[in-house]
């Protein structure tokens, strides 16, 4: 039984990462249209700006997110200015595939500046194993999770109650009518990149601390991909939920299938979810009336 | 208050979808703008709106003025920040929203004050929207459906509201509710009406003026009973043969001359 505890408690924390990282793609996806391949990248570039800040100013943890995150934003931007608005009007393939080059482009830019060996980097998180019940957790495991939960409220009230969330989804529903409303949707597309970027930057640091931040992290983003389908690519709550689900089956597969199923099992997923339920767990049918 | 000069509007830039159209709406009137499927209608809504350059569309030459200001080139938040606003064709209604998050994005470019005043209005205008406030729009029959696009488009604080075939699929009694409210916004509150219609004999009903567009361009223009009495407009628009059938080679041969004519 415990190590079914363990098997679940670290599958969540896993979980939570996937889940924030899937929360940025369900962002841009749900107001662009646009699978943004290069949010892993935008994950790992947020972490080694979060560290160098870090190294620098030896500040603790929400001090650090305080910075981290406005600058996570203004890079999120000059993204969105740079490479994706001029591409505005083009077919979305166009767009992806501009992603997949900024992504590489990212890459190459972190390692050139970091370099590519790894870095211990706790984020002004205390290190002392915290015990909840009889599982025990490193405090940096649980404020991935709690990042999860605050996350996950935060974007469902924003969607649900801000002008500017009820906007971002008009602009999913119908551009043209938004347009006609006088929504700017180029500015959503903006805000869209920005407050993605921001969920990257806290799910980079949180994972950074929770194993090591090394080049490899974008890769995250590639393995967050079941979740963003489980949760279906446009709801942005899904796939916070979808993360954790992937994250509990990943490592149930771990310990009671065989070590190598764990990188396999969540494209399992991907394709069962794909075949049963091919708008995932939360996403929307398109609503048609007959 | 509005006035469209000599427009002509491509489709990327080979497509002639308007051409040389020039039309008036004097405020505080309603005016028809009527023509069949692909005379360009909606293309002309557009322009004014400014949303031609998502479908590829351009306004090569002429001008559109709003009391006199030039309009064309604005972004469509600015067009809809001076009050002109658009009920597009089919609804297109924020399916995945509320009916009332469908209204307050109406209000996007009004303060939150004047937007929870104009939901008020709407709700009293149509107190089947107000039923069905919490419900998906995306869910609701074609002719609520037509009412909230109305009422979305009207808390937009408009001055001049176009609507793109308000009566399009709707059934005869609900197309009534909606032009008996377009009729007394225009008495009650002296909003300016452009309307766009294929049906013609509830447009010149309707409408004070009307402009008949026919292949992009305006064919015939005139108050509304006179069209009414035109008898071109009775045969190719209101369906009244007049007395004896003529045979199809002389009605082609007529529309023919009528078009180099005018």
């Amino acid at each position: 039984m415990d190590f079914f505890l363990l098997l679940v408690a670290t599958g969540l924390v896993s979980g939570a990462a996937y889940g924030l990282i899937a929360m940025g793609f369900a962002l841009i996806f749900k107001s662009t249209g646009v699978v943004n391949f290069a949010q892993g990248e935008l994950v790992m570039l947020t972490a080694y700006i979060s560290f160098s800040l870090y190294t620098t100013f030896d500040l603790s943890f929400f001090p650090l997110m305080l910075v981290t995150i406005p600058i996570s934003m203004l890079i999120g931007l000059v993204l969105e200015r740079l490479f994706i608005r001029p591409m505005l009007g083009e077919p979305i393939f166009a767009i992806v595939m501009v992603t997949v080059g900024l992504a590489v482009i990212l890459r190459g830019v972190t390692i050139m500046i970091w370099g590519p060996d790894p870095f211990n980097f706790t984020a002004g998180i205390p290190t002392e194993v915290v015990y909840i019940g009889s599982v025990p957790f490193y405090p940096a495991q649980l404020y991935l999770i709690g990042a999860l939960a605050v996350m996950t409220f935060a974007g469902w009230a924003f969607l649900r109650f801000s002008r500017m969330g009820i906007a971002m989804r008009a602009v999913a529903a119908n551009e043209t009518a938004a347009l006609l409303v006088g929504i700017s949707v180029s500015r959503i597309h903006a805000v869209a990149w920005m407050l993605s970027a921001a969920i990257a930057s806290v799910a980079g640091v949180l994972f950074a601390a929770n194993f090591k931040l090394a080049p490899d992290l974008w890769f995250q983003g590639l393995k967050s991909f079941p979740a963003v389908i489980l949760g279906g690519l446009d709801s942005v709550i899904g796939s916070a939920v979808a993360g954790l689900i992937i994250g509990m089956i990943e490592n149930l597969f771990q310990g009671y299938v065989g070590q190598g199923l764990r990188e396999i099992s969540g494209f399992i997923v991907i394709v069962i979810v794909l075949m049963v339920r091919p708008y995932g767990l939360f996403g929307s049918k398109d609503i048609e009336r007959v | 208050m509005l006035a469209l000069k000599n427009i002509q509007i491509l489709y990327d830039r080979a497509i002639e979808a308007v051409r040389d159209v020039s039309l008036e709406v004097p405020t505080g009137q309603i005016v028809a703008l009527l023509g069949s499927n692909g005379a360009g209608k909606s293309t002309i809504l557009k322009a004014i709106s400014g949303v031609l350059y998502q479908e590829d569309g351009e306004i090569m030459s002429g001008s559109i003025q709003l009391e006199g200001e030039q309009i064309s080139g604005r972004t469509p938040r600015d067009i809809v920040e001076k009050g002109v606003l658009q009920v597009p064709e089919g609804r297109a209604l924020f399916a995945t929203l509320t009916v009332e998050e469908n209204l307050l994005m109406g209000g996007f470019t009004r303060s939150r004050a004047e937007t929870s005043e104009g939901l008020e209005r709407v709700y009293q205008m149509f107190p089947r929207v107000k039923e069905r406030r919490t419900q998906i729009s995306g869910y609701l029959s074609g002719g609520e459906q037509q009412m909230v696009a109305i009422g979305r488009a009207l808390m937009g604080k408009p001055r001049l509201l176009m609507l793109d075939e308000p009566s399009l699929g709707l059934a005869p009694q609900i197309v009534d509710t909606i032009f008996d409210a377009v009729i007394a916004l225009n008495r009650d509150t002296g909003l300016t009406v452009l309307l766009v219609e294929q049906n013609a004999q509830l447009a010149l009903q309707t409408a004070s003026y009307g402009y008949i567009i026919e292949n992009g361009r305006i064919v015939l223009d005139g108050a509304a009973e006179k069209l009414r009495a035109n008898d071109d407009v009775q045969e190719f628009y209101l369906g009244f043969s007049g007395g004896e059938r003529r045979s199809m080679r002389d009605v082609k041969h007529y529309k023919r001359r009528k078009r180099w004519l005018s």
